[in-house]
């Protein structure tokens, strides 16, 4: 803004923005979130839904996770992938499985996947994109299968078959050419599996391992490092130090075991048995 | 009304000639050998233009460059840098001595001060006193000779780990010893490899494959070089130094 | 004034680059959108229903921001079912789109939502209201509205006549949306359109491959090939 409005400027104050950049330019800037450079996915099927995930987390071109967990509990039979900040769809998924636990003990019934997707949307809707929680929320409930994305923004999208994250793009190419109506369970596992593994091989975002969950009417079935197709080989070389290799300045030993000495004074000791 | 974001505001717009294509390069000079290596990923944002792109070259048989950052500059600066060694090899039927050929990148590097290679230049070889030696370079030709130096992406991540190892840097010798100045061949191939395997699971720029290139000074052994996979020999000349190439797979992921 | 202003969206934000419209006709009302959906140049969802139930025989048409439409349309489906609750009887058109109304414009500086409000009402029989970006309320015969509009107010004007009847008004919207579809790049996939009428809502689909086809040029070489559509392709094998 050129000069000062004389009206306020509507929503978030920016003010300390102002402030940030100063800092910035003295060289200390704002610590960095770690983000998910993700590839999440869902897929709908004959008998309920499966969700996927990859396992390595960034802080910029570093990998600050090889194997993390992205599938999030809601409730038994609803899960949430997210991607984005990382402290954010921690938090949020967090939220959301507290209040739809209180959801289920104050109503006395099972919560329904849009009741989730319904809270996560208004939360995320409230901070107008400022929570940064790309999410692929799925799960069964009494109405069936049901599959979500939610963007930061707070907008949302049903669908058969979803992707989200840097590795998105990547994903969906596979579920495009692949996806069908009804696939058993088998074929569209292995689907949700090719379609991380096109994330993890072609996005620098993701990368290591393959999560996936299985939800059906009656069970869930977390399936941690389903494929890990990219374990590391052993080392050229031994990095064992010999001891004695740190030099130190100035030695001082002391003797950590405290030592007193006891007198009884008249009769019999205390019984301690 | 409120004024909206930035409308009315001037905003620069720019050309950008210049991006980074991730990927990181290594040199370790022996005392009698040099050793030069580099990944073969190339990259822009997150995304993998190919798996294979070298960025390391045979010069002649005696001095190997390394170039990483803005690919398009590097193999232009390669391509000028093998004409400018033909020219002389012309003029003076012989190969150019490594330490001229240094002084030629500095030169060529600050001919565009003002508009330069973004490059990072890595040159390995043997001198001619028949020893191993490395040169590192700045994108505008500051140069120094050391003995071993990582550049790229995970410069950072793996400068540190030359130190310890090469330079034996917060490592007490045992009593009655000295570090040594030089490892042997077989030690320094293993710390490169380590390296780049390293590397390659805490940098997502760096990965696919491993090409490592071996100078070998005049009369000397092959210093179990051969117990190495996939070693290829190409060596083109009779000078006596001899050129090998070893490639490894990196993760893909 | 339907032109979405690129600036104001915000940055990675979901957008409705849209074509949307409702024509009013004797006995009804039929209300229509494409399917697309765009974040930057990626199409985020090909099937979008910007289709939005309000109330039992009123429906809205969003553009615009994803979020912000979406949430403005909860809201308003909340509060007319608090309405209808507390007076025991369906709200009329005009009360749905003044609500709506009234939240764009009471919050026009951190929305960016045009919406088309359309239904069909004991006392006003059918009608159509355009909410433009930054508020106010027209009642008019057709409404058009999102990025794609643009192209297709030319063909509006002069196609439009009162006194159709329910299949000429749908042929009216479907040729519309295709048209603007076909010129509009943040517009595109397939057709949803619904006729809402005293007796029901009556959903349609017109699916990408057999939307209304107009003049489209001619190969330079040679006759243009009829297209055919090979419905088993295999899919194609992914390395990895």
């Amino acid at each position: 803004m050129a000069t000062a409005s004389v009206y306020s400027s509507p929503g978030f104050d920016f003010s300390n923005q102002i402030r940030n950049n100063f800092l910035a330019e003295k060289g200390l800037p704002l610590p960095k979130a770690t983000s998910t450079g993700t590839t999440i996915v869902g897929c709908l099927f004959e008998g309920g839904i499966i969700l996927g995930a990859d396992t390595r987390a960034t802080e910029g071109p570093i990998v600050a996770d090889k194997n993390c967990e992205k599938i999030h509990y809601i409730t038994e039979s609803i899960r949430c992938c997210g991607a984005g900040t990382a402290a954010d769809t921690e938090f949020v998924t967090n939220l959301i499985s507290s209040n739809m636990e209180m959801h289920a003990l104050t109503h006395g019934r099972k919560p329904r996947v849009v009741t989730a997707m319904t809270m996560l949307k208004q939360y995320l809707f409230r901070y107008q994109g400022h929570v940064g929680a790309a999410l692929v929320l799925g799960g069964v409930d009494s109405t069936g299968p049901n599959l979500f994305t939610i963007h930061p923004h707070g907008s949302t999208d049903k669908l058969p078959y979803v992707t989200m994250g840097s590795g998105s793009l990547a994903a969906m190419a596979v579920f495009e050419s692949g996806w069908k109506t009804k696939m058993s369970r088998e074929d569209a596992l292995q689907l949700v599996k090719d379609a991380i593994a096109a994330g993890i091989f072609n996005d620098l975002g993701s990368g290591s391992n393959i999560d996936a969950c299985i939800i059906t009417p009656n069970h869930t079935e977390m399936l941690r490092n389903v494929e890990m197709p990219n374990e590391r080989e052993t080392k050229e070389k031994s990095y064992k130090f010999r001891r004695g290799t740190t030099e130190w300045k100035s030695e001082s030993i002391r003797k950590l075991i405290v030592s007193e000495e006891i007198t009884p004074i008249g009769g019999d000791a205390m019984d301690t048995s | 009304m409120p004024d909206m974001v930035s409308i009315g505001q001037p905003q620069q717009r720019q050309f950008n000639p210049y991006s980074e294509n991730g990927g990181t390069i290594l040199a370790i000079a022996g005392a009698n050998f040099s050793v030069i290596a580099g990944d073969t990923r190339q990259s822009e944002g997150y995304n993998i233009q190919t798996r294979y792109a070298p960025k390391v070259f045979r010069l002649t048989d005696k001095a190997v460059l390394a170039v990483n950052g803005f690919a398009a500059d590097g193999s232009m600066f390669v391509k000028k840098v093998k004409q400018r060694l033909e020219w002389y090899r012309h003029a003076h039927a012989k190969d150019m001595p490594l330490r001229a050929i240094a002084r030629l990148i500095q030169t060529m590097l600050y001919s565009r001060r003002f508009f330069p290679y973004y490059v990072y230049n890595i040159l390995g070889g043997i001198e001619e006193d028949g020893s191993g030696a490395v040169y590192s370079f700045d994108p505008v030709g500051s140069y120094e000779r050391e003995s071993c130096r990582a550049a790229g992406a995970a410069q950072s991540l793996v400068q540190p780990f030359l130190d310890n190892q090469i330079y034996f840097k917060n490592q007490r010798p045992p009593p009655g010893t000295s570090n040594p100045t030089h490892l042997p061949l077989h030690e320094v191939l293993s710390l490169v490899i380590d390296s780049f395997t390293s590397a390659t699971e805490r940098h997502i720029e760096v990965g696919d494959g491993l090409e490592i290139f071996v100078v070998l000074a005049k009369g000397s052994t092959t210093q179990g070089l051969e117990n190495f996979a996939n070693v290829q020999e190409m060596t083109q000349t009779r000078e006596g130094e001899r050129m090998f190439n070893i490639r490894r797979n990196l993760k893909r992921d | 004034m339907d032109h979405i202003d690129m600036q104001q969206i915000k940055n990675g934000e979901v957008n409705l680059g849209t074509s949307i419209m409702a024509v009013q006709f004797e006995g009804g009302v039929v209300i229509g959108a494409d399917s697309r959906t765009t974040t930057g140049s990626y199409i985020a969802n090909r099937v979008t229903d910007k289709l939005t139930f309000l109330h039992d025989r009123v429906y809205c048409c969003r553009s615009g921001s994803a979020a912000d439409t979406q949430a403005i349309a909860d809201m308003g489906h909340y509060y007319l079912q608090m309405q209808a609750q507390s007076l025991g009887s369906a709200p009329a058109v005009l009360t749905a789109a003044s609500l709506m109304e009234k939240m764009c414009y009471q919050n026009k500086d951190q929305l960016s939502a045009g919406i088309i409000v359309a239904g069909w009402d004991e006392s006003g029989g059918p009608s159509v209201y355009n909410i433009p970006l930054g508020g106010g309320l027209f009642r008019q015969p057709w409404a058009i509205g999102g990025s794609g509009s643009t192209y297709v107010y030319g063909y509006c004007d002069a196609t439009y006549q009162e006194g159709w009847g329910r299949d000429e008004t749908i042929n009216f919207v479907k040729n519309t949306l295709a048209l603007a579809m076909s010129r509009d790049g943040s517009s595109g996939g397939c057709i949803r359109m619904c006729v809402i009428t005293e007796d029901k809502v009556e959903r349609l689909f017109v699916p990408g491959d057999e939307l209304p086809r107009f003049w489209e040029g001619r190969e330079v070489l040679g006759e243009a090939k009829k297209p055919t559509i090979n419905r088993d392709v295999v899919p194609m094998a992914v390395e990895v």
